[in-house]
């Protein structure tokens, strides 16, 4: 009883100050001394009024090696039964992050809970969870922290890109498996390192995938660009324009304005005047909002498509009644869509966690199986043999569809939602009323 | 380029320039009369265009509905009103404490006020931080007369603005008050001398200009249809381009300051590759070029005379 309690309660108490199984032993060590002495002072008592000197010392050694061999078994006998192994989740739990994060910390954490429920596991799991507090230095401590702690063979999370790009390194220099849950920059499995591998669909997917909507599907030839001149909102436009010309398409104008810009009433009228049959934007919400504004002014109804940054009520709002028919491209699938959402909801509500989980709190549900099934797999705690297991990762059945890795550890599956603005809400494409017909959008 | 195409570019440009003759003209006044620069003109452009968001509910509450010409009206008034204001405030107890001191106290004091009041605005109005939707007052479509589509609020705008325009030549050429301002802007201690009262000149000064700059901002928000709590700033930034350009002090510059910049944007927008990357920066390259070769401004000949 006083065993069990002390590895509940004071071996993690210990673990912060020393680390991770370090902490362990030296309690283990010291509960054994403790044991060891209060016996020794009673049985020497003991012995001395019944056997004498000489007999003392040999039932004491007999005594000190019977307590030896107890205490392995003790300790044998723990590891045996289903040996703990902890996997690590870091993500934002505080900052302007903090309710995304919160969202996948539960989601880990009930997929933890359910591993451990269903008995069918080699392994017992533990979910030691830092915060990387969306800031990519606060990250790369928390990474070091996980590292430190001998017992974490594996590791998922990130929300922030700035973090994953800050940590990834950091874990591949110390051969610490992670599967990044749900930041989004392509660079993060740039190096194709071993140890790195992400669930969530890469940026630079969602304009791929525009660009061949567009063109194949919708049949645009003609396409007018116009980006914010920021990093993202470039990016974006020349992943779109680079698909669309691989497919055929003619761009034929680019344009870059300013973020806080009003007046686009001369570039609108300039780029009319080309009879464009799409315009693509890569930006954010209020000046896409404030195009498709004057577009309407102007009565330009060529299609108007845009990336996941335009997605908002703000959009809605300022474009007011313009905003009907504007196309934008997101990575993910509403939750509801998915083959095991409903499932992942049902288990999620059912756990009475205090905060929901939020728009990618399924991203890490995933993630937290995915690490645990190649562990188990992997049947060791090498963390190497986890890394390779977890790249091996081959149809897994997760909440999101089957999920596999390719060379690069990026998810096969690749997750873009179409949405679509109708009546002053974004819906996904392929639910609305209105669809794109003769590269026009009209109600059907 | 076609014909309609270059005539509707110049409808763009009418419309963008007269909003930035009207911040222009307060630069000026200010400077011709008062001889402050003042930063915080910036700012009443935005409270314009706030108080019309916000005057919207009280509008209908005293039985005036949307889109009607009086609903319009009483904006306009309240926007008057409030730049008004502004501007007394504004000489009460940030230009007038400053008095005599140097120059650079001013500029500092106004600068800090329209922080001040950038701030407030973000704080105290209900989702202040992010952009508010600006409501249509007519529900008008644009206008298509012969390829050229005319926008409503523009003519509005152009309009208005030549009302208001007219308005201040009227009150500063034929009223004694103006010629008041006419002799401050001249010579200050000749005009004290005279029996001028100056101070009131200067409250009235500033009452007019503010007043032109919330109406601008007010026109902003019907062209655009989006205001933000740090629009200001640019707009101040542009609107004193255009008021150095035409020659700080003289307010006929200062519409042509304007309108030179609405036109040159628009232009560079229109025939320069990739050129609206460049909008916003031309008000600037404007600037420099002026204080290098013409640091009198366009009409600076006339300096002398200011106002």
């Amino acid at each position: 009883m006083l065993f069990i309690t002390i590895q509940h309660r004071i071996v993690p108490m210990f673990q912060v100050l020393y680390k991770g199984d370090e902490a362990t032993s030296c309690i283990k060590q010291g509960v054994a001394l403790l044991f060891y002495k209060i016996f020794f002072a009673k049985a020497k008592l003991i012995i001395k009024k019944n056997w004498g000197e000489q007999e003392m010392l040999k039932k004491i050694i007999c005594f000190a090696v019977l307590m030896v061999f107890l205490m392995g078994m003790v300790s044998g006998c723990g590891s045996k039964k289903s040996e703990t192994v902890k996997i690590g989740f870091i993500g934002p739990l505080t900052g302007g992050n903090a309710a995304v994060g919160m969202g996948l910390k539960h989601s880990a954490e009930l997929a933890v809970k359910q591993a451990n429920e269903s008995g069918k596991n080699k392994y017992k799991y533990e979910l030691v969870v830092v915060d990387d507090g969306g800031d990519p230095s606060t990250a790369v401590s928390a990474a070091n922290k996980l590292i430190a702690d001998k017992g974490v063979v594996a590791v998922f999370g990130h929300f922030n890109s700035g973090c994953a790009l800050a940590t990834v390194p950091i874990f591949h220099k110390n051969g610490m498996p992670i599967l990044v849950t749900a930041a989004i920059h392509p660079d993060i499995t740039k190096g194709s390192f071993k140890e790195v591998t992400r669930i969530m669909t890469a940026a630079n997917v969602q304009n791929e995938f525009a660009g061949n909507l567009a063109t194949q599907e919708w049949g645009v030839k003609k396409i007018a660009l116009i980006h914010d001149k920021t990093d993202y909102g470039k990016t974006n436009a020349t992943q779109f324009a680079d698909t669309a010309k691989k497919n055929g398409a003619e761009i034929i104008s680019e344009d870059g304005i300013s973020v806080g810009q009003q007046d686009f009433a001369a570039l609108l009228t300039k780029i009319k005047a080309e009879n464009p049959e799409a315009i693509y934007f890569g930006g954010v919400a209020t000046e896409a909002a404030l195009l498709k504004r004057q577009m309407a002014d102007l009565q330009m109804n060529c299609l108007f498509l845009s990336d996941s940054g335009i997605i908002s009520d703000t959009f809605n709002k300022i474009a007011g009644d313009a905003a009907q028919g504007m196309i934008a491209f997101n990575i993910g699938k509403p939750l509801e869509d998915l083959p095991g959402g409903k499932a992942f909801i049902k288990a999620y509500d059912d756990a009475k966690f205090t905060e929901p989980h939020e728009a990618y709190g399924h991203f890490a549900y995933d993630s937290a199986n995915v690490v645990m099934a190649a562990i188990e797999k992997a049947g060791t705690t090498d963390k190497a043999k986890i890394a390779e297991a977890i790249r091996a990762t081959n149809n897994y059945p997760g909440v999101i569809g089957n999920i596999s890795f390719d060379d690069r550890g990026e998810n096969t599956l690749k997750l873009i939602t179409p949405f679509i603005s109708e009546n002053g809400k974004w819906i996904p494409y392929y639910k609305s009323t209105i669809k794109v017909v003769d590269k026009k959008v009209a109600k059907q | 380029m076609t014909i309609e195409l270059i005539v509707q570019q110049i409808l763009n440009a009418l419309g963008l320039g007269i909003m930035y003759a009207l911040i222009a003209v307060g630069f000026t006044l200010f400077f011709g009369v008062i001889e402050v620069v003042n930063f915080a003109h910036g700012e009443v452009f935005m409270l314009g265009a706030f108080v019309a968001l916000l005057s919207g509910g009280i509008l209908t509450s005293i039985g005036l509905t949307m889109g009607s010409v009086p609903y319009f009206l009483g904006i306009l008034v309240l926007v008057l009103l409030t730049g008004s204001i502004f501007g007394i405030l504004l000489e009460r107890f940030i230009v007038r404490p400053m008095r005599g001191a140097p120059d650079i106290m001013t500029l500092l004091i106004t600068l800090g006020a329209s922080i001040i009041t950038r701030e407030a605005v973000m704080l105290f109005v209900p989702n202040g931080r992010n952009p508010q939707p600006f409501p249509k007052l007519f529900d008008v479509d644009s206008i298509n007369i012969g390829g050229v589509l005319i926008k409503p609020e523009t003519i509005l705008c152009i309009i208005l603005s030549a009302v208001l325009i007219s308005g201040l030549y009227y009150i500063i050429e034929k009223t004694t008050f103006g010629r008041y301002i006419r002799a401050t802007a001249q010579d200050r201690e000749a005009a004290m001398m005279m029996g001028i009262n100056v101070k009131k000149v200067f409250i009235i000064t500033l009452a007019l200009g503010s007043a032109l700059g919330a109406v601008a901002g007010l026109m902003n928000g019907l062209s655009y249809g989006i205001i933000k709590f740090n629009m200001g700033f640019a707009a101040g930034i542009k609107g004193f381009a255009a008021a150095v350009v035409g020659g700080l002090g003289n307010v006929y510059g200062a519409i042509a300051g304007g309108m030179l910049l609405g036109f040159l944007e628009i232009f560079v927008v229109s025939t320069v590759p990739d050129g609206s990357s460049y909008q916003d920066l031309i008000s600037f390259v404007i600037v420099i070029l002026c204080l290098v070769f013409r640091p009198a401004g366009i009409f600076g000949e006339r300096a002398y005379e200011k106002v």
